[in-house]
C-alpha cells in the first residue's frame, strides 16, 4: 500500500486554489512541473478550473479511482470531513499536509483522533498531518519548488521537519551536491511512520542510501527490528532530534535514574548498525560518502597532503576518531623512493614531489601508487585551494584515479575558499565527496569504515 | 515456576516492589547466579540459618515499604558469630521501626558474606518506546555521577553482550587494575543475555537492579537485587 504514496497513478488535491502563492495552488503547480503522468484531479467547491486541469466540487464527483489524495485545507474540522469523503470514495492512501492536529494539543488532538478513527476503519494509510509530504522527480507534494531538477539520484531523506523537504531539499538539488531520490517529511506521523518508511525504501533496489531525522520514536520495538533488517543491506543514516533530554521519570532503580532517553536511543542506533549522525549536515554528508564511495574492507587510511602539519592534524583526527594510518609496504615505497627525499611515509606529504615533478604529474602518479597499497583500505586526499591545483581538478584527474583504484576515498579541503571552492568543492563535489574541513572528512569516512568492517563480519 | 508464584502472589497483594529475597529468588531460576539469601522472621531463626550457611553473614531488613535500607539502619554487614548475628536482628529491629513506624517488616534476609570484588551494575527498565532495555556498566558508588554504562534493546545477543562490556569507558578496570583480579567478563556477557532472555520472555517487569554484582576471575554473583513489576 505504500506504493500509493510514491507511485500512484492518480492524484486528487483537495483545497487546490487558483491563487498564486495559496498551499493549494503551489501543490497542484508542482505536481504539473513534475514527471507525474497519471490524472491530476484539484479538489475545490468554487473554482472550475485550476492550471488547466478540471476541478470537482468533491473527491466523490471525480469519475475514475483515485490513487492519492493530498489534502491542504484551512481547518482540521474540514480535514476530517474530507477523510470521511475520501473512505467513501475508496481512497487509501492521504497525505494531510495541514497544521492544527495533534502538535497544537487541546481540540487538535482530538481532530487527529478522529482522522486515525476513520482510517483505521477504511484501511487507508495516512502520512501527517502537520507534514509536507513527498518531493521526487515523480511526485511532489510539498512547497519545494524545483521538482524538475530532484536528480532521481540513490539516496532517500525521511524527517518530521518540513524544512528538510524544501529548504534542505533545495539546497541539495541547487547545489547538485547529493543524488537524491525521494525526501519525504511525515510530521505528527498519526499513521505512516519512520518504520512503514523504512522497510518501504529498505526493500526498494534503486535506494542505496536511506537518511533519517526523527524528534519522536514511534515505536522503538519495531524500529530495532525493522533497522537491523533494513541497515543489514544499505547504510541508514540517523540524525536523533532532542537528544540531551534528561531521563525524566521517577526510577525506583539506579537503571531507571541513569537511563535516559538519548542513551536508549543511542544504543538501539549502535545495535541495530544504523550510522549514527550529529547534525543535518552530517546527515547529507555521510549520505554523500556513503552513496558515492564503495565500502573499505578495514580501517586503515593513507593520508595524502602537500603540508606536513595538515598531515599531522589528521593523523590525530583519524586516531581519535578509530582509524589507522599504516606504513605502506615496501614495494610502494621503493617505487616512490625517487620522488622524495626520506622515504615515503604515511601521511603522504607530496611537497617534495610536487617541486620536482609537479602537482598534476605527482597526483598522477604518488597518489595512485599510494592509494592502491596493500596496506591501505581507503585515504583521505587533502587539496589547498591554489591556483596550480586547478589544473587536475578541471581535467578530473582526482576522479580517474578514484574509480580506477575503486576504494573509497574523502577529499578535504584547505585554504583558498573565497577564490577556488567553486571548483574543488562545487565542480568536484558533485562526484566525489569533497568536505571544507579536515575533521567532516575524517569522520564521515570513520563512517564508512565502521559500516564496512560490520558488513565484512556479516558476511563472513 | 517460582517466578509465576511470586509475580502472582505479588499482583494479589496489589504489590510492584519484591523483596530481595524474592528478586533474587526470580533471578536464580533465570540462571544467574546470587548470594544466597534466606528470610528469617525472628532472631533465633537468623542463628540457625546463619550457622547452616557459614559466617561471615550480612542481614539485612526485608520490608517492601523499606526501599533505603541503609538509612533505616536496617543492613549490618561482616557478622561473624551468633552473638553479633542477635545483636544485629535487635538493631535492625529496633532501628527500622524508629524510621519507618508504619512500614511492614516481614524480618531480616540473611545472606553469605560474598568476598569483595570487581563492583559491577546490570539492569533493566522496560522503556515506553524500545520495550525492555538492559544495562551493564561499573558499579559502586561513582555510578550516578559518572554513568558510565551500555544499553542495548531486549533481545540481546552475545556480540551485544561483548560490545556491552567493550564499550564502557571504564574497561580498564575489568582487566584486572593494579594488582586486583580481572573480572570473567564472559560469565558477566553470560548474565546479561539471560536478563535479556528473561525479561523478554517475562511480561510486566518494569525495572531490574542487580546493584552490586561482584565480578571475581572466575565467575560472578549478584550481592543485592531490586525488581519493580509494572503497575
Amino acid at each position: 500500500m505504500m506504493e500509493l504514496f510514491f507511485k500512484p497513478k492518480s492524484v486528487a488535491v483537495i483545497g487546490a486554489s487558483g491563487t498564486p502563492g495559496k498551499l493549494g495552488y503551489v501543490i497542484v503547480n508542482n505536481i504539473k512541473g513534475s514527471d507525474f503522468s497519471g490524472d491530476v484531479y484539484p479538489v475545490n467547491p468554487k473554482s472550475d478550473e485550476i492550471l488547466g486541469y478540471r476541478v470537482y466540487k468533491s473527491v466523490l464527483e471525480i469519475p475514475g479511482e483515485v490513487d492519492l489524495v493530498i489534502t491542504a485545507l484551512p481547518t482540521p474540522k474540514l480535514t476530517v470531513m474530507t477523510m470521511e469523503a475520501c473512505a467513501e470514495k475508496g481512497v487509501k492512501a492521504v497525505i494531510i499536509e495541514s497544521a492544527g492536529f495533534a502538535e497544537m494539543g487541546g481540540d487538535g488532538k482530538v481532530y487527529q483522533e478522529q482522522i486515525v478513527e476513520i482510517a483505521k476503519k477504511n484501511n487507508i494509510r495516512v502520512m501527517g498531518p502537520n507534514c509536507s509530504g513527498i518531493v521526487s522527480r515523480n511526485i511532489v507534494t510539498s512547497i519545494y519548488p524545483m521538482t524538475k531538477k530532484v536528480p532521481n539520484g540513490n539516496v532517500v531523506l525521511i524527517g518530521q521537519s518540513g524544512l528538510l523537504a524544501a529548504g534542505m531539499a533545495s539546497d541539495i538539488v541547487e547545489n547538485e551536491s547529493l543524488n537524491i531520490k525521494q525526501v519525504c517529511s511525515i510530521g505528527n506521523k498519526c499513521d505512516v511512520n519512520e518504520n512503514d518508511l523504512l522497510e518501504y525504501f529498505g526493500a526498494q533496489d534503486d535506494v542505496d542510501v536511506i537518511s533519517m531525522y526523527l524528534e519522536t520514536i514511534s515505536d522503538g520495538r519495531n524500529l530495532t527490528k525493522i533497522a537491523k533488517k533494513v541497515a543489514a543491506e544499505k547504510p541508514v543514516i540517523f540524525l536523533s532530534g532532542g537528544r540531551t533530554e534528561a531521563g525524566a521519570k521517577a526510577a525506583m532503580s539506579h537503571t531507571g535514574s541513569i537511563a535516559s532517553n538519548a542513551k536508549i536511543v543511542e544504543a538501539a542506533v549502535k545495535q541495530t548498525g544504523m550510522i549514527m549522525a550529529d547534525d543535518f549536515t552530517e546527515l547529507k554528508d555521510f549520505a554523500k560518502v556513503f552513496s558515492t564511495q564503495p565500502l573499505p574492507k578495514g580501517n586503515r587510511i593513507a593520508v595524502i597532503t602537500l603540508a606536513g602539519s595538515v598531515g599531522v592534524n589528521v593523523s590525530d583526527l583519524c586516531a581519535s576518531h578509530g582509524l589507522e594510518l599504516p606504513k605502506l609496504t615496501e614495494e610502494t615505497t621503493e617505487k616512490l623512493k625517487d620522488m622524495f627525499d626520506t622515504p615515503v611515509s604515511n601521511p603522504v606529504d607530496l611537497y617534495f614531489s610536487v617541486t620536482k615533478i609537479g602537482f598534476t604529474k605527482t597526483l598522477e602518479t604518488t597518489f595512485p601508487d599510494a592509494f592502491r597499497d596493500d596496506n591501505i583500505d581507503a585515504a583521505v586526499l587533502i587539496l589547498a585551494g591554489f591556483e596550480y591545483t586547478q589544473e587536475a581538478v578541471q581535467k578530473k584527474i582526482i576522479q580517474k584515479i578514484v574509480q580506477d583504484v575503486g576504494k573509497p576515498v574523502v577529499v578535504c579541503m584547505i585554504v583558498g575558499y573565497n577564490k577556488y571552492k567553486n571548483v574543488i568543492m562545487d565542480e568536484m563535489g558533485k562526484e566525489l565527496p569533497v568536505f571544507p574541513s579536515l575533521i567532516s572528512g575524517v569522520k564521515a569516512l570513520s563512517k564508512l569504515c565502521e559500516y564496512g568492517i560490520r558488513q565484512q563480519k556479516q558476511s563472513a | 515456576m517460582t517466578t509465576a508464584r511470586i509475580l502472582s502472589q505479588a499482583r494479589e497483594e496489589k504489590r510492584t516492589v519484591l523483596t530481595e529475597i524474592e528478586a533474587k529468588q526470580i533471578l536464580a531460576e533465570a540462571g544467574i547466579n546470587c548470594t544466597e539469601t534466606v528470610l528469617a522472621t525472628s532472631r533465633e531463626e537468623a542463628v540457625s540459618l546463619c550457622d547452616r550457611i557459614g559466617y561471615p553473614v550480612v542481614l539485612k531488613v526485608s520490608s517492601v515499604d523499606i526501599s533505603h535500607k541503609s538509612d533505616a539502619g536496617g543492613v549490618k554487614v561482616n557478622l561473624n558469630s551468633k552473638e553479633e548475628v542477635e545483636k544485629a536482628f535487635d538493631d535492625i529491629m529496633t532501628s527500622c521501626r524508629a524510621y519507618a513506624p508504619d512500614a511492614d517488616i516481614e524480618g531480616v534476609a540473611v545472606q553469605s558474606m560474598a568476598k569483595p570484588g570487581t563492583e559491577i551494575i546490570m539492569g533493566m527498565i522496560n522503556d515506553a518506546s524500545f520495550g525492555p532495555v538492559v544495562m551493564f556498566g561499573l558499579g559502586g558508588v561513582l555510578v550516578e555521577v559518572l554513568k558510565d554504562v551500555s544499553f542495548r534493546i531486549v533481545p540481546i545477543d552475545k556480540n551485544d553482550a561483548i560490545e556491552m562490556t567493550t564499550e564502557i569507558q571504564g574497561k580498564k578496570l575489568l582487566e584486572g587494575y593494579r594488582g586486583q583480579d580481572p573480572a570473567d567478563v564472559e560469565c558477566l556477557r553470560d548474565m546479561l543475555v539471560k536478563l535479556s532472555d528473561f525479561v523478554d520472555a517475562t511480561p510486566g517487569i518494569e525495572e531490574i537492579d542487580m546493584n552490586p554484582v561482584f565480578a571475581y576471575k572466575d565467575g560472578a554473583v549478584v550481592v543485592d537485587a531490586r525488581i519493580i513489576l509494572s503497575s
